[in-house]
């Protein structure tokens, strides 16, 4: 018999100074990411990369998270303007402290 | 030598079917199967695009949409959300191989330059506009056109709007605005960040002066002449199987 799972759901908003504006909506299951939909008005070359990018999050332990994108980044040839990966690490992590 | 492009002059269709058009232009492009071509064109109804990646919840008022009447349509370009209003405003787009001796392969570069074109036929109209990276036109510090590009299999397709008379309190009213981007940029009210011809020049400007004026300004910037055309048979094909995926739930929702 397991723990009933702890889910939690969150969303943030975060201007880049400067920029564009990012926004994420995730939701936590026993600690790893089981949604995560990011948008903004941000550009990413090519477009669909976005589609790999949630994925890749998706399933990942709250605490690696900044692995995660990080390895994201790294391993796939993306052109981004107006956003950096640390912008999405960013809020992705404001969305956890975001409770619905 | 100067080149000739096709110009697919004026044409007023809805949102899914200027979408599908320029998708298909571009899709066709790939291949040398169609000219380098700039279009310019209008919506009817009007209607609000949303860049690629943003939410239509976060984006778009719908129930002001559904009481004026305004579609509501994703590209397939990142950015942001633009209001094209039938009565107000002109969109144009490019397309052109990413390999042309003109263009430049980093994509700021390309903006700065594509842009330059919107720049310089705004000048032939009296409006001193500027390029403001990554992807705005700024005049009299004010937004009057907003950029959005993506590149395919060697394409470059790039579109745009330009705010001739748009409604920009009706704008404001189909867009939804979020509170951080206002206050980043200190401005008490979303109108003071946007103008369009008509406000920054003071008199009214056609549609045709408009038109003649972005003309110009692609000839004289990429050095080429524009001759006017129609979309090839395999373009309008192509255009009407996209129709399909532009109108669904699917796409336009689909964050």
């Amino acid at each position: 018999m397991g723990l009933p799972a702890v889910k939690s759901m969150g969303k943030a908003e975060y201007k880049i100074p400067g920029g564009k504006l990012l926004y994420a909506e995730t939701e936590i299951s026993n600690g790893r990411f089981t949604y995560v939909k990011i948008s903004g008005d941000f550009f990413m070359h090519p477009e669909e990369s976005i589609n790999l990018l949630e994925d890749a999050v998706k399933g990942t332990n709250v605490e690696n998270i900044d692995y995660s994108i990080r390895h994201f980044f790294e391993s796939n040839n993306i052109t981004l303007f107006g956003v950096n990966p640390n912008d999405f690490l960013y809020v992705i992590k404001l969305s956890l402290n975001n409770d619905k | 030598m100067t080149e000739t492009w096709r110009l697919i002059d004026m044409r007023v269709e809805d949102a899914p079917t200027q979408m599908s058009m320029d998708e298909a232009i571009a899709t066709l492009r790939v291949n040398e199967k169609t000219p380098n071509t700039i279009r310019l064109y209008r919506w009817s109804p009007s209607a609000v695009s949303i860049g690629y990646f943003q939410s239509i919840e976060n984006e778009v008022n719908l129930d002001n949409c559904r009481r004026y009447g305004v579609d509501v349509i994703r590209r397939i370009t990142g950015g942001g959300a633009v209001y094209h209003d039938y009565n107000g405003e002109i969109t144009y787009s490019l397309v052109a191989p990413e390999t042309h001796p003109k263009m430049p392969r980093d994509i700021l570069s390309s903006y700065q330059l594509i842009c330059g074109s919107i720049v310089n036929g705004l000048k032939e109209l009296g409006v001193d506009a500027e390029f403001k990276p990554v992807n705005d036109i700024v005049a009299g510090g004010k937004k009057i056109s907003g950029n959005a590009q993506t590149r395919r299999h060697g394409v470059i397709l790039q579109h745009g709007t330009v705010l001739v008379d748009s409604d920009i309190r009706r704008m404001f009213e189909v867009l939804k605005v979020s509170d951080a981007k206002i206050s980043d940029k200190l401005i008490k009210t979303v109108e003071e960040r946007v103008t369009n011809l008509r406000r920054y020049t003071g008199r009214e400007v056609t549609f045709k002066e408009a038109r003649d004026a972005l003309i110009h300004g692609f000839e004289n910037t990429l050095d080429i002449i524009l001759e006017p055309g129609e979309l090839t048979r395999k373009e309008k094909e192509l255009a009407n199987n996209l129709h399909e995926k532009y109108s669904s739930k699917e796409w336009v929702f689909q964050r």
